[in-house]
């Protein structure tokens, strides 16, 4: 049933990113796709990040009778109300890839504009849930680092207008430093490209999530990253390295489109298994949509485990 | 498909300029910017695709409207759609005179000459005929009448200009006669020329045949003329005791601004010996006087050369170098008078070379090389004899008679009496008065023309007081003031006879002391020897006879090969070859005797005729006026191909809006093309 939920909502809210990103406001933005978002959430009361049950208190007059536990009801005909940990705290941290891959758009939105959506959208969302938002933008090495807090989504959001592509991507270094400064255990989202083998990938999420961090990691790809539609004998230049390549499209496509999906079934699954919730997206998708998936991805996982 | 504006056409190389900027763009494309590198291989050959175009539609438009655009601008004609009798009575006979003088060398003149008879032919339709006229001092026809234009082109590329003279009359003429042998409706007269003013007698009016179209094309064009020339040079003997040495002096015009230290060289045998600078006014000349240098022993070519300049024709002048001719003259005369001999001693042109003896003394031998006898007082010498004087006379030699006081009509044998012009009277005395003086003189004759001159002195002046009328009525060349013959003419077999009425001494009269008897004396020994001076330089067009230069050679050979200055070769004298040869060239010809392969040539030299120096022109419509009759159409702007009015012409040069038009389309579909190329190729980012 839970995979199922929400879908009414993306049918009626389709939004699209390169329309928002004109807007330029990640505030606004962010406050239009998340109240727009959650209005249509009425039939699907099971969606939220709060899911660390703390204890069960006697229901008292004016508290929400959503909030009932019916089971304990059934068996001692008594109302207690089941309260989560993180209905009071938790950690919200998006860790935003801002090397120069990420600056890449064929056609359409770049995608670090994408993720800026995207990690808006979230620390909106989140900062709505009443927990602490914070920001790490990084790329070999950590950028900006904005730390968790009830008040630091201002902060949140102009760091994100601020934050430009450039330079090399490593995850390795910036998350195993991130890891070390954040003892509390919280959430953290990786939006990233992902430019290197899902092992390595693993390597690098692996101090987090021993930790204790539940990590979503959103996999931002441009449609052309991935079908690869070049028709032009040209050389192609790496952004983050300047290498330079001469390629016939026609003659390497195949190949190419061959190895990227393996490299994302390869994330997947080594992605998929563990405290790691693994999201693919592409930046023509619908930001609401997104969300949407992303969230329900995260309950499915925590039912799961 | 005539074009109006044929180099227009150089514009399709701009076809090229989109293929170039599709290669050159495609070379130089920025690379294609990539997240990663990570899963892409190397292309091995990944830019052949580079040697194709991407978008050959594209390509093609914009070369076809570039393509159309350089053609509307070429500006073409098409030709006149026309029933056959409607040409037929179109047809026209054409007849070009292009002048090909020496002054057609000026400048562009040539070019732009050539360039008016080829559009000319390419303005004829395919029934009319033309006939290509050259002409400069005479005018032949290079082609036939003929429709044909590769013919007329192929001639028209064969001719140059030459050294020679113009004489548009001569060219004039051919014209008339080829156009009054037509039959074709229409006739058209070209004439193509600088319009020289010496080419053409202005009061000249050869009036073409009623009808005929007469284009007048002048191609001296507007560009300053600046040439200089040496028209003339004069040799002068060197009065200085020692090595007989002459004096060279040239004489050099400008035309155009002043020249500065312009640099004279005298060149003998080939050789330079002396070089001078002159100074040359605007529009003017110098003269330039070299140092006196040796005579050379036998004739030489030579001349004088100025720095070239744009008409390097005219530049050098050339002439022969000679020592002065030598006559020799037998004068037989009872009493040695120093009256004749100093009179003619004093020539050096020729140089009398005088034997004097008396009538007894005389005899045949003394016959020997000479060319003139003068019989001084007429006493007849016996030694000679009758038969070897008359065969001296008939053999071409020259007699001159004074009669005196030892002439007596019995002392002359009978067979003599051919030496004689008729009966000799008795001597008239007319000393008791002033004497008599000569009443009439024909100065136009050869043997008294130079008297005329200014320095040829008053014969008027000279008293007669003594005399023997000739009775005769042939050949006087003048008389006493009562009317008897003072002197007269006559010829015998080759040689020519002179005879005196009256004596040389100064006693029958006192001619000897007049400033005319010397100039009388030596112009009466050269008309009697018949000799002629050997021109040192001749005009181009002038002809001459191998024995006017040189008599005592002339004898040599009959046939003489004459070698032109360009090494061409000719035959003169002789039969069935012309007696004369013509200059053509500019330069010195050598004549070499038929059969005598060791004897030295005549040398000849030829110059540009000094009236083709005159650059002076005329007016186009001045010949356009006096060649068209009231009924002939003149028309000094070019010709005019055919009677159509200017809708049809228009109409026949409207092509080009089509062409623009096309180009404005073919720009329209390429710019939709282009811009849809754009919006549905994939884009770098």
């Amino acid at each position: 049933m839970r995979r199922d939920a929400g879908h009414p909502v993306s049918e009626r809210l389709t939004m699209d990113p390169a329309t928002l990103a004109r807007i330029g406001n990640l505030e606004l933005v962010a406050r239009w796709v998340v109240e727009g978002f959650v209005s249509g959430l009425h039939r699907s009361p099971h969606l939220g990040f709060s899911t660390d049950f703390a204890e069960h208190r006697p229901y008292v007059p004016g508290d929400d009778i959503r909030h009932v536990d019916w089971r304990v009801f059934a068996r001692t005909e008594r109302t207690y109300l089941k309260t989560y940990e993180a209905d009071t705290n938790t950690n919200f941290t998006v860790l935003l890839d801002v090397s120069a891959s990420m600056g890449y758009g064929h056609g359409g939105i770049a995608k670090l504009a994408y993720a800026k959506l995207v990690a808006a959208t979230l620390s909106w969302f989140s900062r709505r849930q009443r927990d602490r938002v914070g920001l790490v933008t990084f790329a070999d090495d950590l950028r900006e680092i904005i730390p968790p807090s009830a008040r630091h989504l201002p902060n949140v959001l102009h760091a994100l207008e601020r934050a430009t592509a450039g330079g090399g991507g490593a995850l390795a270094r910036p998350l195993a430093r991130i890891a070390q400064s954040q003892p509390r255990r919280g959430i953290f989202v990786l939006i990233s490209d992902l430019y290197e083998p899902a092992a390595d990938v693993q390597r690098a999420l692996a101090p987090l999530t021993g930790a204790g961090h539940d990590v979503i990691v959103i996999h931002v790809l441009d449609a052309a990253e991935r079908a690869f539609p070049f028709q032009d004998a040209a050389t192609f230049r790496d952004l983050e390295s300047g290498e330079r390549l001469p390629v016939s499209p026609g003659k390497v496509r195949e190949r190419y489109v061959a190895a990227m999906e393996a490299h994302l079934g390869a994330m997947r699954a080594k992605l998929g298994g563990g405290r790691v919730d693994y999201s693919l997206v592409e930046t023509s998708q619908p930001l609401d949509r997104v969300l949407f998936d992303v969230l329900l991805r995260r309950e499915f996982l925590r039912t799961a485990v | 498909m005539p074009l109006l504006a044929p180099l227009f056409l150089l514009g399709l190389a701009a076809i090229a300029v989109p293929l170039l900027v599709h290669l050159v763009q495609r070379e130089k494309r920025d690379p294609v910017a990539f997240p990663s590198l990570m899963f892409l291989e190397r292309t091995k050959a990944p830019f052949t695709a580079r040697r194709h175009l991407r978008d050959p539609w594209l390509f093609l438009l914009r070369a076809l409207a570039v393509a159309a655009l350089v053609l509307a601008f070429a500006r073409p004609v098409f030709g006149r759609r026309e029933t056959a009798g409607a040409a037929d009575e179109r047809r026209r006979e054409v007849v070009v005179l292009l002048d090909r003088s020496f002054s057609m060398r000026i400048n562009r003149r040539w070019d732009r000459a050539r360039a008016s008879v080829d559009s000319v032919i390419q303005s004829l339709s395919p029934r009319d005929r033309m006939t290509l006229v050259a002409f400069d001092r005479r005018a032949a026809a290079v082609t036939a009448a003929t429709g044909d234009r590769a013919v007329l082109r192929a001639a028209l590329s064969s001719l140059a200009p030459t050294d020679e003279s113009t004489r548009l009359a001569s060219a004039i003429a051919v014209a008339q006669q080829r156009l009054a042998s037509s039959d074709a409706p229409r006739k058209v007269l070209v004439v193509v020329s600088d319009l020289q003013r010496t080419g053409w007698d202005l009061s000249d009016e050869s009036h073409m045949q009623a009808g005929t179209d007469i284009a007048v094309l002048d191609v001296s064009g507007d560009a300053a003329i600046a040439d200089r020339a040496v028209r003339s040079v004069a040799i002068q003997r060197d009065q200085r005791p020692g090595p007989a040495q002459v004096i060279v002096s040239a004489r050099v015009a400008n035309v155009g601004p002043a020249v500065r230290a312009v640099t004279a060289r005298l060149e003998v045998a080939g050789r330079m010996v002396e070089e001078r600078t002159v100074d040359l006014p605007r529009d003017g000349g110098a003269m330039v006087t070299f140092p006196a240098l040796p005579m050379p022993p036998n004739a030489v070519a030579a001349r004088v050369v100025l720095a070239s300049d744009p008409l390097p024709g005219d530049d050098a002048f050339h002439f022969v170098l000679q020592r002065a001719p030598v006559l020799p003259v037998l004068v037989i005369e009872t009493r040695a008078s120093p009256f004749l001999s100093r009179a003619l001693a004093i020539g050096d042109a020729p140089r009398f070379e005088i034997t004097g003896r008396s009538p007894a003394r005389a005899g045949a031998a003394d016959l020997a090389g000479r060319r003139l006898v003068v019989l001084a007082d007429g006493a007849f010498p016996t030694g000679i004899g009758t038969a070897r004087l008359l065969r001296f006379v008939t053999d071409g030699g020259g007699l001159f008679v004074a009669l005196g006081d030892e002439t007596s009509p019995r002392a002359w044998p009978a067979a003599a009496r051919a030496l004689i012009p008729g009966r000799i009277t008795v001597a008239t005395d007319r000393i008791d008065g002033t004497g008599a003086v000569l009443g009439e003189l024909d100065q136009q004759h050869p043997a008294l023309a130079q008297l005329s001159g200014p320095f040829g002195g008053d014969l008027a002046a000279a008293r007669f007081f003594k005399y023997r009328a000739i009775d005769t009525t042939a050949g006087v060349l003048a008389r006493f003031d009562d009317g008897s013959v003072a002197l007269t003419e006559h010829a015998v077999g080759r040689g020519r006879v002179l005879t005196f009425g009256s004596s040389l001494d100064g006693v029958w009269n006192d001619l000897p002391r007049q400033a005319a008897f010397l100039p009388l004396m030596q112009q009466l020994a050269r008309y009697a020897a018949g000799w002629r001076d050997a021109p040192r330089a001749l005009g181009i067009g002038a002809s001459v006879r191998p024995s006017d230069l040189a008599d005592a050679q002339a004898s040599l050979s009959e046939r003489w090969i004459a070698i032109a200055p360009s090494g061409a070769r000719t035959t003169v004298g002789g039969s069935g070859t012309p007696a004369a040869l013509e200059l053509t060239e500019a330069g010195v010809y050598e004549l070499r005797p038929g059969g005598s392969p060791g004897a030295r040539p005549l040398l000849v030299a030829a110059n540009i005729a000094p009236s083709e120096l005159e650059l002076a022109s005329f007016d186009a419509l001045r010949l356009t006026s006096a060649l068209t009759t009231s009924a002939s159409a003149a028309d000094t702007g070019g010709v005019r191909a055919e009677e159509e009015t200017l809708v049809d012409r228009e109409a026949r040069q409207s092509t080009w809006w089509y062409l623009l038009i096309a180009a404005t389309l073919l720009l329209v579909a390429e710019s939709v093309l282009a811009r849809r190329a754009v919006t549905l190729a994939p884009a770098p980012e």
